[in-house]
């Protein structure tokens, strides 16, 4: 009932195989690509783990900022609506959803760049 | 690519040189989807190397002949460049000397890694090489854009962001600060490179040995120019130095006023936070490329997954 290896350790292993035999074995453009495909697994790997509750809190956020959204408005939707507001708004406004893009950008890097936020 | 296709190739590059000399293919540096770039031998083996750019994609006639004309422009005024041997623009091939050197960005922060003052004297001759191209008249190429109006390249960066037809909530926070924070314009439109970074430079143990990639060019805001090589992106992980990752802006901005050049702090940091966008704005297009199916390239898929660096990048600098 329950497949093993799962998705986490799957990707892993690809990320690691691709890195070790096949990154090695290969040049040019295969070389290139195959070092691009490691690190999707890789960038997979940690969003199996940390992606939904990134987009939750993320959701969270924006719907705190906007005020007055209804229940289960997806992530997508509320990023419109705060698209719509940011042009018109005011600089306080404005700093409000820097705060809060900044935050979210922090949590994405975390799995699509670790490190690269300090 | 195949040997019939390398010895097609090197007959159609001799018709283009000078009194058609032979010429052999060696190798192929780099197979891109519009151009590919070719190392050859001119005068038979152990004859002169040279290297060749052949575009692969839908040919822009313009192109090639400008591009030659700006590398021959940018040389007349004192920017080290390859010297340009013959171009043809049916054949979108442009024929250029070899110039030894490094051009692997993470090889030639090794490089300066190991010594220091290579480090230093690489970023003097960016600096210095952008103020006399900034300085130089131009004059003969009435074909390229202004892109020198700082409230116009918001409206160019709208009409790109507006295309990805995905919402994205930073990129319209920078164009609302953008559009606040407009500098005044430059005092004259220059000639600008366009895409002058660590990847678009042959480096040496002298230093800088010639610049690369001249078909972004156009009359712009110098401090574009400035602001693009500092990019974070650009540092390939060697953050504390603001240059390509291998020097300060303090010296770029020494090196460059004492060329002549004008350092516009206000402006320097707009166009920073611009050109952030505008390459933020770039990687969401190849991914939207990817997942609309007009290309299959995980590399171009990729793209999609840096574009949260840029977008950190450019709500740092806005802050």
């Amino acid at each position: 009932m329950i497949d093993r290896p799962d998705l986490e350790t799957l990707l892993g292993a690809m990320a690691a195989t691709l890195s070790n035999e096949v990154v090695p074995a290969s040049t040019g453009v295969a070389q290139h690509a195959a070092r691009v495909v490691a690190n999707l697994c890789l960038i997979l790997q940690r969003e199996t783990a940390l992606g939904a509750g990134r987009e939750r809190d993320a959701s969270k956020a924006v719907a705190a900022l906007l005020g007055g959204r209804e229940e289960g408005e997806t992530l997508g939707e509320l990023s419109e609506a705060l698209e719509r507001r940011i042009m018109d708004c005011d600089d306080a406004f404005a700093e409000e959803v820097r705060r809060v893009l900044l935050e979210d950008a922090r949590r994405r890097l975390t799995i699509d760049r670790p490190g690269y936020a300090p | 690519m195949i040997e019939s296709e390398f010895s097609e190739l090197a007959s159609r590059l001799s018709r283009i040189l000078p009194r058609h000399p032979a010429v052999s293919v060696t190798g192929a540096a780099s197979l891109g989807a519009q151009r590919g770039t070719f190392m050859i031998e001119i005068g038979g083996s152990g004859g002169r190397t040279a290297v060749a750019q052949v575009s692969s994609g839908p040919l822009d006639v313009t192109s090639v002949d400008l591009e030659a004309r700006l590398i021959q422009h940018a040389a007349r005024v004192g920017v080290r460049v390859p010297e340009v041997l013959a171009w043809d623009v049916e054949a979108g091939v442009i024929i250029s000397e070899r110039v030894d050197g490094e051009t692997i960005p993470r090889r030639i922060l090794r490089m300066t890694a190991a010594d220091e003052t290579l480090g230093r004297r690489l970023v003097r001759d960016c600096g210095h090489s952008l103020a006399v191209l900034h300085g130089a008249p131009v004059q003969g190429f009435s074909e390229l854009p202004d892109q020198s109006e700082p409230t116009c390249y918001v409206e160019t960066l709208t009409d790109l962001v507006d295309s990805l037809e995905a919402p994205n909530p930073s990129f319209r926070l920078g164009l609302r600060w953008l559009a606040r924070n407009a500098p005044e314009r430059s005092r004259s439109a220059c000639l600008v490179h366009g895409d002058f970074r660590n990847g678009n430079i042959i480096v040496d143990q002298n230093g800088l040995a010639a610049v690369l990639d001249w078909e972004l060019a156009h009359l712009g805001d110098p401090m574009e120019d400035l602001a693009w090589i500092c990019l974070r992106t650009w540092r390939f992980g060697e953050d504390a130095n603001e240059v390509g990752g291998f020097g300060r802006l303090e010296s770029l901005r020494e090196a460059y006023e004492e060329a002549g050049g004008t350092f516009r702090p206000e402006a320097f940091r707009w166009w920073t936070a611009a050109r952030t966008l505008w390459w933020a704005v770039g990687l969401a297009r190849q991914a939207k490329a990817f997942v609309d199916g007009d290309t299959t390239s995980i590399v171009l898929a990729a793209s999609g997954r840096r574009v949260v660096e840029l977008e950190y990048d450019l709500l740092m600098e806005i802050g």
